[in-house]
Order: C-alpha cells, then sequence, then structure tokens
C-alpha cells in the first residue's frame, strides 16, 4: 500500500505532471477571467450579492479580480514565476471557496459568477461548485508547492 | 564571470547608458531568480491593478472605482446620470399625480405580500427567463420608479441597467426602495390609505 502511494506521490511531483497542473489551473484561469473583464458591472453586481465586501470595495475588487485571475492563469500557463502564480491560484481558490460556501451556509440564491456573468449559461453558487472547485485547489497546490 | 565583470567595467566606460542597461539587467536577474514567491505573487497582482486600471480607463462600461452616489454598485460611469435616485416622499408625488409607473424588482412573493398600489411586478432574479416571454413590457415612453428592497438591495439599480439596454429611458430608482416606502408610511396595497391609517 505504501509502494503504491509512494508511486502515486512520484507521478504526481514529476516535473512534467506539475508542468501540465500548472497549464491546466492556468486554463481555468484565463477561461474565468473573460467575461468578467468584458462585464465588469455585472460582475460586481454578483460580488454584490455575495455580501462578503463592503459596497465601498466592490467596484474596485470586480475591476482587478478578473485580471488578477488572467495574469496568474496567463503566468501559470508561460511557466512564469510558477510558484508565485501558484500560490496566487491557491488563495484565489481558497478565496471562492469560502465565497461559495458562505452563500449556501447563509441560504443565498445567487449566480456563481464563476466563468459566465452575462446570464447567458451562469449557474448557481452550490455545494456541487464547491466540490468542483477541490481539483483546481489541489492543482493550483502542486504549482505552489512543486513548481 | 571575471570577463564578463571586465566587459561590464569597459562598456561603462564607454557608453553613459550602459550601468542603467546593467542596472535593469541585475534587477531583471533578482525579480526571476531570488524573488520570494509571496513578493512574486504580489507583483502578479500589481501587474493586474494596472491592467484593470487601463482597460476599465478605456472601456465605454467602465466602472468607477468608488461605488456612484447612494453607494450603488456595479453602475457603469456611463448609465450614472441615467439612472437618477429619487427619494420616498419624490416618489409619493409621482405616485399621487400618477405621472409614473411603479415596477417591484423584487421576488414575487414578496410582491404577492404586499406592494406599491398599482407596481407591476418583475422579479429581478428571474429577469433573463422572464423578461423575453413578458407580454405586459412597461411603455418605453413612460417614467418608470423602479424599487427593491431596500439598503443594500441592487436589484432595482441592476433592473435599470437591463431596461436601459431594452431602449427604456424615462428610469428614476427609488432610494431606499420598499424599506424607506413602508417607513414614511405611504400607501400599499395592504393599506391603500397608508400605514396607520
Amino acid at each position: 500500500m505504501e509502494g503504491a502511494l509512494g508511486k502515486v506521490r512520484r507521478v504526481v511531483t514529476h516535473p512534467i505532471f506539475v508542468r501540465l497542473a500548472g497549464v491546466a489551473v492556468g486554463a481555468v484561469f484565463v477561461r474565468a477571467s473573460f467575461d468578467k473583464i468584458m462585464h465588469p458591472d455585472r460582475f460586481a453586481d454578483i460580488v454584490h450579492d455575495y455580501q462578503m465586501l463592503p459596497l465601498l470595495f466592490i467596484n474596485a475588487f470586480a475591476l482587478v479580480m478578473p485580471w488578477t485571475e488572467i495574469t496568474t492563469g496567463a503566468a501559470l500557463i508561460l511557466g512564469v514565476w510558477r510558484r508565485g502564480a501558484g500560490l496566487l491560484a491557491t488563495a484565489l481558490t481558497v478565496a471562492f471557496m469560502i465565497a461559495i460556501a458562505q452563500a449556501e451556509l447563509r441560504g443565498l440564491r445567487i449566480e456563481c459568477g464563476c466563468f459566465d456573468v452575462s446570464g447567458l449559461t451562469s449557474s448557481e453558487a452550490s455545494w456541487g461548485l464547491f466540490i468542483r472547485d477541490i481539483p483546481l485547489l489541489l492543482g493550483a497546490v502542486l504549482v505552489w508547492r512543486k513548481g | 564571470m571575471t570577463q564578463t565583470a571586465s566587459d561590464q567595467t569597459e562598456s561603462t566606460e564607454s557608453c553613459s547608458y550602459c550601468p542603467i542597461a546593467a542596472g535593469v539587467s541585475a534587477l531583471g536577474h533578482w525579480l526571476v531568480t531570488r524573488v520570494p514567491h509571496g513578493v512574486r505573487a504580489a507583483v502578479l497582482v500589481c501587474v493586474a491593478l494596472a491592467a484593470g486600471a487601463v482597460y476599465n480607463a478605456a472601456n465605454p462600461l467602465g466602472l468607477p472605482w468608488l461605488p456612484s452616489p447612494g453607494n450603488r454598485v456595479g453602475i457603469p460611469r456611463a448609465y450614472e446620470s441615467r439612472l437618477p435616485e429619487i427619494n420616498a416622499a419624490e416618489a409619493l408625488k409621482l405616485y399621487e399625480a400618477r405621472e409614473a409607473l411603479f415596477v417591484d424588482s423584487r421576488d414575487a412573493k414578496d410582491y404577492d405580500e404586499d406592494h406599491i398600489p398599482g407596481a407591476q411586478s418583475i422579479p429581478m432574479r428571474e429577469w433573463g427567463k422572464l423578461w423575453p416571454k413578458l407580454k405586459s413590457k412597461p411603455p418605453t415612453d413612460r417614467l418608470l420608479v423602479l424599487y427593491c428592497y431596500g439598503s443594500h438591495c441592487g436589484l432595482s439599480t441592476r433592473q435599470g441597467k437591463a431596461l436601459l439596454e431594452n431602449g427604456y429611458s424615462k428610469l428614476v430608482i427609488l432610494d431606499y426602495g420598499w424599506a424607506a416606502w413602508t417607513k414614511a408610511g405611504y400607501p400599499t396595497r395592504k393599506h391603500p390609505k397608508g400605514a396607520g391609517s
């Protein structure tokens, strides 16, 4: 059993696997940023719905967050400052998971704002999305620690 | 290394810009190899901040960095003047003069419970599904007073943006919405002559 775990560990921490994980996490971040960059006002509405930030900071957050996502994603894909970008991706993913969890616990019926913010294919913040973020978090942590 | 150092010294003597170039190069090398991951993450955030600022300045539908007057978030700069706010007393004047159609942006169950008499319910949370199928849309040339729950409710301003995009131009937002209207004791469907009457 321990041998199997060791083998998994060797595969997961192999530089090629870590590199691929970085590209995959980066692609998710870049994709997630597009609609938010195109529609900052709608993203601000969704951030407002989460009821986590003071009103004063919501517009500024909505303007900077998508660009942080695309910058992080691009760095991960290109392999530039991979561990720094992995750290940022980890922090962002944890923040997303906290936002979704508190929305669920408070019973807020709101759009996720994960990928689509213009209401075309948007999904509601839910435990399903929280679970979906776990592989993303694992990938980001892997790149941060082993990148 | 010694060779490189002597080359640098020589070029420093022959070119006044070279120390700057060497400095930039050394800074670049330091940034790429020695900067802690946390600092690199912070630098990436700064790059994002700069890119966001430039893009927002050039975007016609860019947002003000601080919320619009009345703490309304998510209102593009271009829409701010097109979605003015009125207080409850001003809204009452419009109501009594029958000069405006009131639009209730709250959820349907809250509208059913009570609402401003004559208000049309268009729940903003159902906008995407509801609006395309809505048969009795408000006339585009009528003044619309949009209201939702109260402070920290963005539904009416969000509906204002959506209506602007659908060709409506005479829109006002009732500041503090239903909370302000009922606090002032103004008429509701349950209390046609106002609370306390």
